[in-house]
């Protein structure tokens, strides 16, 4: 399975999303299984082309940003549902349905060349695990942020919705676990390939950007503050790590880093 | 009731002001002496640092219900350090940063004397880092202390996240700090057949090494390589804007490029050309080589013929003439894995054989080796290899500061904003 074969599996599998997120809007309740069967189904669909994928790859499909966005479109709609499941929120399934949609829309329109080449210093167990737990904050801090908005959207007149909040607060918390998990994972691989831990790489710089705007929401919230100012923190964190992720090529700080594989 | 600046309780307003404070002394300072040396902290210096930071934390906790304590040890002081380590490292991602401080000569121009041309090595980063590892320590151990005479403040549950969280990062960026004053780091090269033993630093000292490495034999393997369009003007792949390649995979023959279709009719991964004809062949010079048909979709015209990309050799090259604008050509094959055997001595007469490879390094006493570089323009003809050697003696203190961190990671994705206290102090 190449990169050819991706929009049989991935059109299907945002459809069914997108018709579980527009369900989960309507005003008149339907049967919770109109919605989660609908959900599973694209998620299947698209973990069984990750997985034949990989399979023709003969290497982990990790390496490229189109191959990054497949995982990041994967856990969004994984996260959404799962949300979904806990707290009810039609909205952010719709959502998280149409962000997974459209990072899925990005590697249709500019699908990446087959290639097999895995550079050796990718070649380690940390590598998996690294980049899928990164992924995965992300996704929860998509999430996060997407909530903070509606929040602040909320608070233009309104008092802060204290059930917000405390979603927010749930995907902030758990966001940042992962992310210090994927830290850490990183720090012992690079001590392995690299011979340091931390070495300031600006892929690192940004992580650790990142992970301090994150720090600040947390400690903002742990004193329970609610004001606006908080409930901005989440979507600035948010530009933060889109810009180290997506945009760590385009930083003149970022030339010559170790973390530009392709 | 309000509250002048400066009167305790100390908000936002104050900790931003102790934040910049801090930044300013530092510049203040950067622009006096220069950089931050950290030899100056080397061992046993970092370790009497280490304890002065302790004494002034056990301090704290003996005064901890004087306001300023209460203040150190409390969120709008953590956040204004944070933020302004953030403003601080934000700063380091939009300019690049020099490997190693300028020398003070070098350090032209005001930006670079304020420390912007290496920030972690400036005063106000390092000021402003050793501030936070104050903080962070005091407010562990306020409430490591508070826990021991009130257990009933927080649940056990409660307190496990809180110290696995900010003990590991104490513990981490405590040995970090140090680490970067005693990490040693040289890179050392060796022929195949050779031992050598002399490594030299970033100045050109040498450093006094404890091992020698025989270089017994360097391997590399190679990926098949990708083909791709040529313009004949250019010479650059096409389409320019993104170019597209096709890689040369066994279980997929046939591809498209532009307007052609290409199958690989026959792929030889180790070949070498004699009289024109390429032949399968395990020489050292031996390169990746492939028959293709290449077929116009649109006016159907076809063309076959070998392509190689030469590898080391001149005479090996070859490429496809499609028509007038383009042809197809042959990438460099890219390092699949590459290893190093070798034997590695002590003083004490041990001679240790092992393979180096990339994510794979060797452990002696103290020292750890690692596959560095190689003769890249050679390939797998490469004579040489390049050795990184890396002595850290505090890599275990750090290792046992990312393992508690670890656990505290794991609570909050178990407990998610269940770490968080319950109702709100301060
Ligand atoms: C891995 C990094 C960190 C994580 C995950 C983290 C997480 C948390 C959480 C969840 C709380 C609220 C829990 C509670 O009060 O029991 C908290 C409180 C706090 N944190 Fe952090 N934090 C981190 C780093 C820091 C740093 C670097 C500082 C200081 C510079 C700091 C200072 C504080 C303070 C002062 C409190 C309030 C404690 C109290 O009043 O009892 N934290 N942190």
């Amino acid at each position: 399975m190449t990169w050819d074969a991706f929009p049989f599996f991935a059109l299907p599998a945002a459809l069914c999303w997108l018709i579980a997120g527009l369900l989960a809007c309507r005003a008149r309740p339907v049967h919770r299984l109109a919605i989660e069967l609908p959900m599973l189904a694209g998620l299947v669909l698209f973990a069984a082309f990750i997985a034949a994928f990989w399979h023709t790859l003969a290497r982990p499909p990790l390496r490229t940003m189109g191959e990054t966005r497949l995982w990041y479109a994967f856990f969004l709609a994984a996260a959404g549902h799962l949300t979904w499941l806990r707290w009810r929120d039609g909205w952010l399934l719709l959502l998280t349905a149409v962000m997974a949609t459209a990072f899925a829309a990005v590697d249709m329109l500019d699908p990446e060349s087959h290639s097999i080449a895995l550079m050796p210093a990718l070649q380690s167990f940390f590598f998996v695990p690294h980049v899928v737990i990164y992924i995965l904050a992300y996704a929860l801090f998509g999430i996060a942020a997407f909530a903070a908005l509606a929040q602040l959207w909320r608070q233009r007149t309104q008092p802060a919705d204290t059930h917000l909040f405390a979603f927010m607060d749930e995907a902030a918390h758990i966001g940042f676990g992962f992310l210090v998990l994927g830290l850490l994972l990183g720090a012992v691989w690079a001590r392995e390939a690299w011979g340091h831990y931390w070495a300031w790489d600006p892929k690192e710089t940004l992580a650790f950007v990142t992970g301090a705007a994150y720090l600040i929401y947390i400690h903002l919230r742990a004193q329970g503050r609610t004001d606006k100012l908080v409930a901005w923190t989440l979507p600035v964190a948010f530009l933060l790590l889109l810009l180290g992720w997506l945009g760590t090529s385009l930083f003149p700080g970022a030339q010559g880093s170790l973390h530009l594989y392709s | 009731m309000t509250r002048r600046i400066w009167q305790f309780p100390w908000g936002y307003i104050e900790s931003a002001l102790f934040a910049t404070g801090i930044a300013a002394a530092g510049f203040a300072l950067q622009l006096t002496v220069g950089y931050f040396d950290f030899y100056l902290l080397h061992f046993p210096a970092n370790l009497v640092a280490l304890a002065l930071l302790l004494v002034l934390i056990a301090l704290a906790v003996r005064f901890e219900n004087t306001p300023f304590v209460r203040w150190l040890s409390g969120i709008p002081c953590a956040v204004a350090l944070i933020a302004a380590l953030l403003v601080l490292a934000l700063y380091m991602t939009l300019t690049p940063q020099l490997a190693h401080p300028p020398a003070p000569a070098a350090a032209a121009g005001l930006i670079a004397r304020l420390g912007f041309a290496r920030v972690t090595a400036s005063w106000p980063f390092v000021l402003l880092y050793a501030a936070t590892l104050l903080a962070l320590g005091v407010t562990v151990a306020r409430r490591v202390y508070d826990t021991s005479r009130h257990p009933s403040h927080h649940t056990p549950r409660h307190d496990f996240a809180f110290l696995c969280n900010h003990l590991g990062l104490w513990i981490l960026l405590a040995a970090a700090g140090c680490g970067a004053a005693d990490m040693q780091r040289a890179v050392m090269y060796v022929r195949e057949g050779e031992t050598e033993w002399r490594v030299f630093d970033r100045d050109g000292t040498a450093l006094p090494l404890p091992l020698a490495i025989e270089l017994k034999d360097f391997t590399l393997e190679e990926y098949p390589p990708k083909l791709a369009l040529i313009d004949r003007q250019t010479n650059t792949p096409q389409p320019e804007a993104a170019p597209a390649f096709l890689q040369i995979d066994p279980a997929r023959p046939r591809g498209r490029l532009g307007d052609w279709e290409i199958s690989i009719d026959e792929y030889l991964h180790e070949a070498v050309r004699i009289d024109g004809e390429f032949r399968a062949s395990p020489m050292p010079a031996s390169t990746p080589a492939a028959r293709v048909t290449a077929k116009n979709l649109v006016n159907g015209k076809t063309r076959r013929g070998w392509i190689c990309g030469g590898g080391n050799v001149l005479g090996f090259y070859a490429a496809l003439t499609l028509d007038e604008r383009h042809f197809l050509a042959m990438t460099e094959p890219e390092p699949k894995r590459y290893a190093s055997d070798i034997v590695a001595f002590t003083p004490s007469g041990e001679r240790i054989a092992a393979r180096l490879e990339v994510n794979k390094p060797l452990t002696i006493g103290g020292w750890t080796i690692y596959q560095y570089s190689y003769d890249t323009a050679a390939g797998k003809m490469s004579s040489y290899s390049g050795f990184e050697l890396v002595r850290d003696p505090w890599l275990l203190p750090a290792q046992i500061g990312m393992g508690i961190m670890a656990l505290g990671a794991l609570s909050l994705i178990g407990r998610g904003a269940g770490t968080q206290r319950a109702g709100t102090r301060q």
